[in-house]
């Protein structure tokens, strides 16, 4: 019967009275997405595949105190974010230490290209939220009112932060051009 | 957009990632074996009616008159003062057998010294001026 549900809305609803294939079907859409953003905060693949296993779950488990005033893209991630925190043991390297080509998931899945992945500087020179705001902004188009949602922050904590990322971004992205320039 | 936000776009593309075939049934194995919590009971509070309030006001006078009565009919009634009679009767009767005494003769002697002392000297003036 679920298969005949076309709107998000019915999808929910379906999946709030208990219909796992519902949910499923209702998150196919957002899994790819989730899994990306969960790799640049968790130190292995592994890690961010059990990451968003976990999300998935939790998000179905609590699927009935979903608020339909949020977006249910922004709701995913504010659990997607809680569970990336919660699942990071003391003796877990820090993402943005992890260096090697080897150990580092991100630096596994960027296809290669003769300039470093920006998202891999943003990794390095900005703090865990600061990075979440500007994926969520920059890579998943989410307002500022959203992302404020997803990180559990004010919009005018959220403003401030994606504006000094950008400057630091800027700034390496200047120095690069520079760079290459001063090579060119 | 900007060019910041065009090659951030462009890098988070770059990242390529999609969900196994593996990590897709574990998944929906995981979605079947969990149901979803009824938070009914913690989203709407119980609603009670408008007599509840008053019926549990008027319990609450009601149980307060009580104690206070309970209270007050339990206390034992105070002791009447004592009369003369009894306090005659526990205080004992002392023989007091003592004299006056006499606080001011010692003084008089004394002022008498004194004033034949001044007299004296007053005669002894008069001579020396030879009055």
């Amino acid at each position: 019967m679920y298969r005949l549900l076309r709107t998000e809305t019915q999808l929910i609803e379906a999946a709030q009275a208990g219909s796992a294939d519902a949910f499923a079907d209702l998150v196919r859409r957002y899994r790819d997405g989730l899994l990306r953003f969960l790799l640049t905060r968790c130190a292995s693949y592994a890690d961010a595949e059990d990451a968003l296993q976990d999300t998935l779950i939790n998000a179905y488990r609590y699927i009935r105190s979903y608020d339909p005033r949020w977006r249910f893209s922004t709701w995913l991630y504010r659990i997607a974010i809680r569970n990336a925190a919660n699942g990071r043991s003391p003796d877990m390297p820090v993402v943005h230490e992890l260096r090697d080509e080897e150990s580092d998931p991100m630096l596994q899945c960027i296809a290669d290209s003769e300039t470093e992945n920006l998202w891999l500087s943003a990794r390095r020179l900005l703090k865990d939220e600061v990075f979440s705001a500007m994926w969520l902004r920059y890579a998943e188009d989410m307002s500022v009112n959203d992302i404020s949602i997803a990180l559990d922050r004010s919009a005018s904590w959220t403003k401030v932060n994606l504006m000094r990322g950008r400057r630091a971004l800027d700034a390496e992205l200047n120095g690069r051009n520079a760079e290459n320039e001063a090579y060119g | 957009m900007d060019k910041l936000a065009k090659q951030l776009r462009r890098d988070a593309d770059r990242i390529d990632v999609s969900v196994s075939e593996e990590l897709d049934h574990r998944i929906a194995a995981s979605l079947r074996s969990v149901s979803p919590l009824d938070d009914s009971p913690l989203a709407v509070p119980p609603q009670r009616p408008a007599l509840f309030w008053w019926a549990s006001s008027l319990t609450g006078i009601a149980a307060a008159a009580a104690v206070i009565l309970i209270v007050n009919s339990s206390q034992p009634e105070p002791a009447a003062a004592p009369g003369p009679a009894a306090i005659a009767a526990v205080v004992p009767d002392i023989d007091w057998k003592s004299e006056t005494a006499v606080f001011t003769g010692q003084l008089q002697q004394e002022l008498d010294a004194l004033q034949s002392d001044l007299k004296k000297a007053e005669e002894k003036v008069k001579e020396d001026i030879g009055l």
